[in-house]
């Protein structure tokens, strides 16, 4: 219980902090000035590709179903080369308009990065300056690193959210088609995915922030594993597993089989897109990955910080 | 006296620098005690091992019968004004005490963080943000958020480094305050400080300890007195024939006369009155008394 109210102190106190210090409305305005960015590239293609069916259909060339049928199996065509083979997903991915899966996946792209310029220096700039000692003789190690983390957690998960938001709503503006409820429905579900896929990635700007005394090592050695964690999936995904099957003429069909594919699991952002599957057993599980590595970061952190001088 | 802080055999590597050395001593509780040394003695080291913020190489501490590494061991218990550590520049003063009695669960925060800052004669500080104090200002923020809810045990470290004379007395007065109320531990330089405050003293030097006990030992006060002499022929022989006495002789230019005394066999002021006694006698004329030696030379001696 003093364990709670320890974390509850600390994390109230870096929310306010954090607030009162300016970074993370600086990072804010970045981060949407980025999504503005993306919505209005991939926005105007949207709205020229909208243009020519809508006027495809006033010239009464395709009647208006089989202009949507058409679109969506052009975007599963698109999917399936790019992105997944996986057919429910496909299913759930063509029904997203098309800049908001976008901007989506560029989010979740760079959502890490932005999570490490937000928290790099979360232990770390207490650590250097030792401003740390003013609070290890009251609370447990600990209860200091859980209670930034959560501050830092609390604070991409608001950030995100609203990224979240304005995605949706600029999707909806230009898309008549995504309708209100399933605009929210969709908003629900892309922060609630946002939120968990966030976790791991706090969890090892916590790590980072815990090994060393410098606040620019920190953020290096961060950035650099953001690399490594992107390199593992896409090495592993290179390749097929050892006996994987493949259909003929996916993508997958033309990769080799090597033991290297085992590297993807190494990694957290090999289940990133399991998220947004539909289905409950395969998003679940997803999910519990990222809980899972995020507890795997946290009790490494914890390991760096309960032995190390301050 | 029962010991509040007991130290044995602590040692401290830095990787092959070994920065204390087999340390051992013990702090009674409600004492003042001193830790005194020269740059790179171990001062620092030690008492950082004795906040729990650095790890021992080997040997043990206790803390009021706690192990300071225990994970809240130490909460509530210990009050700590550490050296060049920063306050959070972006807080106000105020809330950054408030916060700081929070965690450490003292039940009313906003009335300890305004006690405390009167005791340090800054309530002014209230609402200006930390990192807008001077540095002396910032020092007794930090003596501050040390003396909050009156832990039992409070460690001091430079308490008075850099700062100018009348705000060096005001924390000098601070720590005089707190003797008999908390075992206080200082680190400090300036030794005139420490011979004032402090009931005993370790004196470290290359990471071991030369000598500890208390401030009249290390001094001399109970077998020592010096007599500087103005004009006069000193009696030596009548001097040297005084009862407890053990030796006497002229230093400095015979403008010194120093005594030592069976401090077992005789109360300082009856053989400094005798001695004071038999030089006027003699008209010998006389400019002062002083007892024991000044604790700068009994460092310097040992160090």
């Amino acid at each position: 219980m003093n364990d709670i109210h320890e974390i509850k102190e600390i994390w109230q106190g870096e929310i306010g902090r954090a607030l009162k210090g300016g970074r993370v409305v600086v990072l804010l305005i970045l981060f949407l000035l980025f999504i503005g960015l993306a919505l209005t590239i991939v926005g105007s293609i949207n709205y020229g590709l909208n243009g020519k069916i809508d006027e495809a259909l006033q010239q009464g060339q395709v009647d208006k179903a089989a202009a949507a049928a058409q679109a969506i199996e052009s975007r599963k065509k698109v999917l399936s080369t790019f992105f997944t083979d996986d057919e429910s997903l496909l299913e759930f991915l063509a029904t997203m308009p098309l800049v908001l899966f976008v901007v989506f996946k560029l989010t979740m792209m760079f959502g890490p990065l932005f999570i490490a310029l937000m928290g790099f220096d979360q232990i770390s700039g207490e650590i250097g300056p030792k401003s740390i000692r003013y609070l290890v003789v009251r609370v447990k190690r600990s209860s200091i690193l859980l209670g930034k983390f959560a501050a830092q957690a609390t604070l991409a998960s608001g950030l995100l959210i609203l990224c979240t938001i304005v995605m949706v709503v600029v999707a909806k503006v230009l898309n008549d088609d995504f309708a209100v409820g399933a605009a929210v429905l969709m908003g629900f579900k892309l922060s609630a995915v946002l939120v968990v896929f966030a976790l791991a990635y706090l969890a090892l700007s916590s790590l980072c922030s815990s090994v060393t005394r410098q606040s620019g090592v920190s953020l290096v050695l961060n950035v650099i594993l953001l690399f490594v964690v992107w390199a593992m999936a896409l090495i592993g995904n290179l390749v097929r597993l050892p006996g994987e099957e493949a259909a003929f003429g996916t993508l997958a069909s033309l990769k080799p089989e090597h033991w290297v594919g085992y590297m993807r699991f190494g990694s957290v952002w090999n289940f990133g897109q399991d998220l947004l599957h539909p289905e409950p057993a395969r998003f679940l599980s997803a999910g519990m990955v990222h809980l899972g590595f995020a507890l795997f970061f946290l009790g490494l952190a914890h390991l760096a910080l309960r032995k190390r001088d301050l | 006296m029962k010991a509040a802080i007991e130290l044995t055999n602590l040692r401290k590597e830095f990787g092959a620098k070994v920065a204390v050395n087999d340390v051992s001593f013990n702090v009674g509780e409600g004492e003042c005690y001193g830790l005194i040394g020269p740059n790179g003695a171990g001062k620092t080291t030690t008492f950082s091992m004795m906040c729990g913020f650095l790890f021992p190489s080997s040997g043990t501490i206790r803390i009021l019968g706690a192990d300071p590494f225990e994970p809240g061991a130490l909460k509530g218990k210990v009050g700590v004004l550490p050296q060049d550590a920063v306050l959070p520049a972006s807080w106000p003063v105020g809330s950054l005490l408030m916060y700081l009695a929070k965690l450490s669960g003292l039940p009313n925060p906003e009335k300890e963080a305004r006690e405390v800052l009167d005791r340090v004669l800054l309530p002014e500080t209230w609402a200006v943000p930390a990192g807008a104090m001077s540095h002396g200002m910032a020092k007794r923020i930090a003596m501050a958020q040390a003396l909050m809810g009156n832990p039992p045990v409070v460690f001091l470290d430079e308490p008075t480094a850099g700062l100018d004379p009348k705000i060096a007395a005001q924390v000098r007065q601070v720590i005089r305050d707190l003797k008999g109320n908390a075992t206080v531990v200082v680190s400090s330089h300036n030794l005139q400080e420490l011979e004032e405050l402090c009931d005993s003293t370790a004196i470290l030097d290359k990471g071991r300890l030369v000598k500890a006990g208390t401030m009249s030992e290390m001094t001399g006060q109970l077998a020592e007195f010096r007599v500087q002499i103005a004009r006069g022929p000193v009696p030596m022989d009548e001097v040297k024939a005084l009862s407890g006495c053990r030796t006497a002789s002229l230093e400095q230019n015979n403008t010194v006369l120093v005594v030592h005394f069976d401090g077992q066999a005789v109360q300082p002021e009856d053989i400094i009155s005798r001695t004071v006694g038999l030089l006027v006698q003699r008209q010998v004329l006389i400019l002062g008394v002083s007892r024991g030696k000044r604790l700068e030379e009994k460092v310097l001696q040992l160090t």
